[in-house]
């Protein structure tokens, strides 16, 4: 029996940004299924470099759109939307998987292929040769630049590390023995990278930035949007602004839109010439990006975009047929956007629909701890139902859908850190064999809620100095305090750090000052 | 660390038909702004917010070269620009130049523009650019750089802090 269609229109929610508390401020805990999720992320983070295990696609080259730097990126920002709207007291979870991802973003695996791409030559630009260039940033290749840049940028907001503020700070450096020559090494750091791109930019009527030269996605340019809202948070500025109304205008040449109202993929540049593309994942990807500073323009496309894409499985389950054509559409799930989107609009029955699909029909599995979905290249089954998972569907964008909350993106973007967020008291340090299900600080009641346990069954995690602990920092502002669990007051003091063993058994503790509201 | 993202080098004819390049300028700012005398709204109302920014800076403002460098060099002969500029915009020296310079001068300046169809234009076209105005110290080195909504004010505030910094 084939999938069939849904009788049901599928309509967007209306856009009501904030009207609902966070997870974290009506005190959710995380499932065990999303905590999975991160453990795969920490699990990816942690892998030996040049090690990608499970991350490869049946193509070589990075030339598709679930390759590493994608999946690098793309849990980065799960990474963010989760530890914003789910658990923003524990930035000693999140931190140093984000620097690990970045560190991974610097190797030349990475980022090796644009001296190849930089040549031109290649399926949509066929009619440049240029010599290669081996810097990945220095011009063009937003597929790269932008990503990187919007995971410097995130470390830097959301936890205020500045270790990329420093000269000379973001390294790009290779060399090969066997190719001769000398070796290639470009150094940037947050403010150089930023004007780099920012100008790139400028002097292209803010059209956006070439990924291949010469072609300007409207995607690929979307994360860089969001790095220049997130500086203008730190530093101050309305660099965003001027980019999206730049950005705006430069579109009305070629329409965000075609005819049909699906979104225009790409321009070729030089011979002012859009490329259309009315395959979902496209729509759905750039959608997705889009809801940050565009929710009106998402919202009119969504039911369009969606109408026939949703097909029923068993009860409960939707999935999403693979499209036929181009070789890129071969490659790459539409769930791998689809969900993203779904989740991002707020549509939480289709989100809760594709991930029931996914667990029963798309290769779920547990490795260490991480929860993910393992590859598959063949496109459908006997009854006709989507199977193929590739790498970025299966290692991050379905947990991104189940970890992400309704205009989280937006929310990213629009609504600024508190003041204080770097100052109030907060898991500073969470060692490698702890689950973190719930981390917030309430202002009103100046109170820490945090929910841990200790893994045993890891046996790869554990082994460190600080195994089974967490640290709770930044107490300096509590005065007296006292941590309890349950009702039972188990430590107190003034110190402004304190070390908590975690129980095997998911503990919940609360930390205020002496004698306050525990909840 | 890379290096500036302004190049600010040009080699260009000043409205007087004079030859000049960025060293010409060197001892003074130079505050750069690109655009083209048909231009019907972008460059006449930067023009008019650049010069209130410049009479509000008072004699700071004697110790910088307001300059207007065309992104339509076939009409904007220096003829034409001393014209523009002298019965509209008085402070400003347009520098205009063979296709080739123009072309050098935008990229370093990183500047967009494209021709286009213009009915309204008289000529049948337009030359639709960014809307930056660049300021470089006397050293040649590009210090800043002021986006279309910043207010005359604003731009005011910024210079002044830079040239008083610098003395």
């Amino acid at each position: 029996m084939r999938g069939s269609n849904l009788p049901k229109t599928i309509t967007a929610p209306p856009f009501q940004p904030g009207v609902a508390p966070t997870p974290a401020e009506s005190g959710e805990i995380l499932s065990e299924d999303q905590l999975g999720h991160l453990r795969h992320f920490d699990n990816i983070s942690r892998l030996p470099d040049n090690d990608w295990s499970g991350m490869l696609q049946r193509v070589p080259f990075q030339d598709d759109g679930a390759t590493v730097r994608y999946q690098l990126a793309y849990a980065s920002f799960a990474l963010a939307l989760t530890h914003l709207h789910r658990l923003p007291a524990a930035p000693g979870l999140f931190q140093p998987m984000l620097t690990r991802l970045i560190e991974k973003m610097l190797l030349p695996t990475v980022w090796g292929y644009w001296r190849d791409v930089s040549r031109g030559g290649g399926a949509l630009n066929s009619y440049i040769q240029r010599d290669p260039e081996w810097d990945p940033v220095a011009r063009e290749n937003i597929m790269y630049s932008g990503y990187l840049q919007t995971m410097i940028t995130l470390n830097r907001y959301l936890f205020d590390d500045r270790r990329f503020d420093a000269p000379d700070s973001i390294v790009l450096d290779t060399a090969s023995p066997f190719w001769g020559g000398s070796s290639h090494r470009f150094t940037y750091d947050r403010e150089s990278l930023n004007e780099n791109l920012y100008w790139q930019l400028v002097e292209n009527g803010y059209l956006g930035i070439a990924c291949q030269p010469n072609c300007i996605f409207q995607i690929c340019i979307q994360p860089s949007i969001l790095s220049y809202r997130l500086n203008d948070f730190i530093t101050g500025g309305a660099r965003a602004d001027e980019i999206t109304a730049g950005y705006k205008r430069a579109w009305e040449e070629f329409g965000q839109l075609d005819e049909t109202g699906h979104f225009t993929c790409f321009v070729q540049y030089d011979l002012k010439n859009p490329i259309h593309a009315s395959d979902i994942t496209v729509n759905a990807w750039l959608g997705t990006l889009l809801n940050m500073w565009d929710p009106a323009l998402v919202r009119d496309r969504y039911s369009a975009f969606m109408e026939g894409e949703l097909k029923q499985a068993g009860p409960g389950e939707l999935f999403v047929t693979q499209p036929s054509g181009s070789i890129e559409a071969q490659l790459m799930s539409p769930m791998a956007w689809v969900a993203p989107w779904a989740s991002e609009i707020g549509d939480q029955a289709t989100v809760d629909g594709l991930l029931a699909y996914a667990d029963s029909h798309l290769g779920r599995e547990w490795r260490d701890g991480g929860l993910f979905y393992r590859r598959n290249d063949t496109a459908a089954d006997d009854l006709g139902r989507a199977t193929l998972v590739d790498p970025l569907s299966g290692n991050v964008m379905l947990g991104y859908s189940r970890l992400n909350i309704p205009d989280g993106l937006w929310r990213l973007y629009n609504r600024p850190l508190a003041p204080d967020h770097h100052r109030t008291p907060a898991l500073v340090r969470v060692a490698d064999d702890i689950d973190v299900s719930q981390a917030v600080f309430d202002r009103d009641a100046a109170r820490l809620t945090f929910r841990v346990r200790r893994r045993t069954d890891l046996p790869l995690r554990g082994r460190s100095a600080d195994a089974g602990t967490v640290e709770i920092g930044r107490l300096g502002g509590q005065g007296e305090w006292e941590l309890r669990r349950g009702s039972e007051i188990i430590s107190s003091g003034t110190g402004d750090t304190l070390v908590v063993e975690c129980p095997t058994e998911a503990t919940t503790f609360t930390l205020t000052k002496r004698g306050g509201d525990h909840g | 660390m890379a290096d500036s993202p302004i190049d600010g080098r040009f080699d260009l004819v000043d409205h007087h038909g004079q030859h000049v390049t960025e060293q010409t300028y060197r001892g003074r700012w130079m505050l750069v702004y690109f655009g083209f005398t048909n231009c019907r709204s972008v460059c006449p109302r930067t023009l008019t917010k650049l010069t209130d920014s410049l009479e509000r800076l008072g004699e700071l403002s004697d110790r910088i070269a307001p300059l207007y460098i065309t992104v339509d060099p076939e009409r904007d002969t220096p003829e034409v620009m001393r014209i523009f500029l002298e019965n509209r915009f008085p402070r400003f020296t347009g520098l205009t130049g063979s296709d080739e310079r123009v072309t050098a001068a935008k990229a370093a300046y990183r500047v967009f523009s494209q021709r286009g169809q213009d009915p309204a234009d008289p000529d049948g076209y337009a030359v639709p650019h960014s809307a930056i105005t660049y300021l470089v110290d006397p050293d040649g080195h590009y210090v800043d750089h002021f986006v279309d909504t910043a207010d005359a004010e604003a731009i005011a505030d910024r210079v002044r802090a830079r040239l008083e910094s610098a003395q």
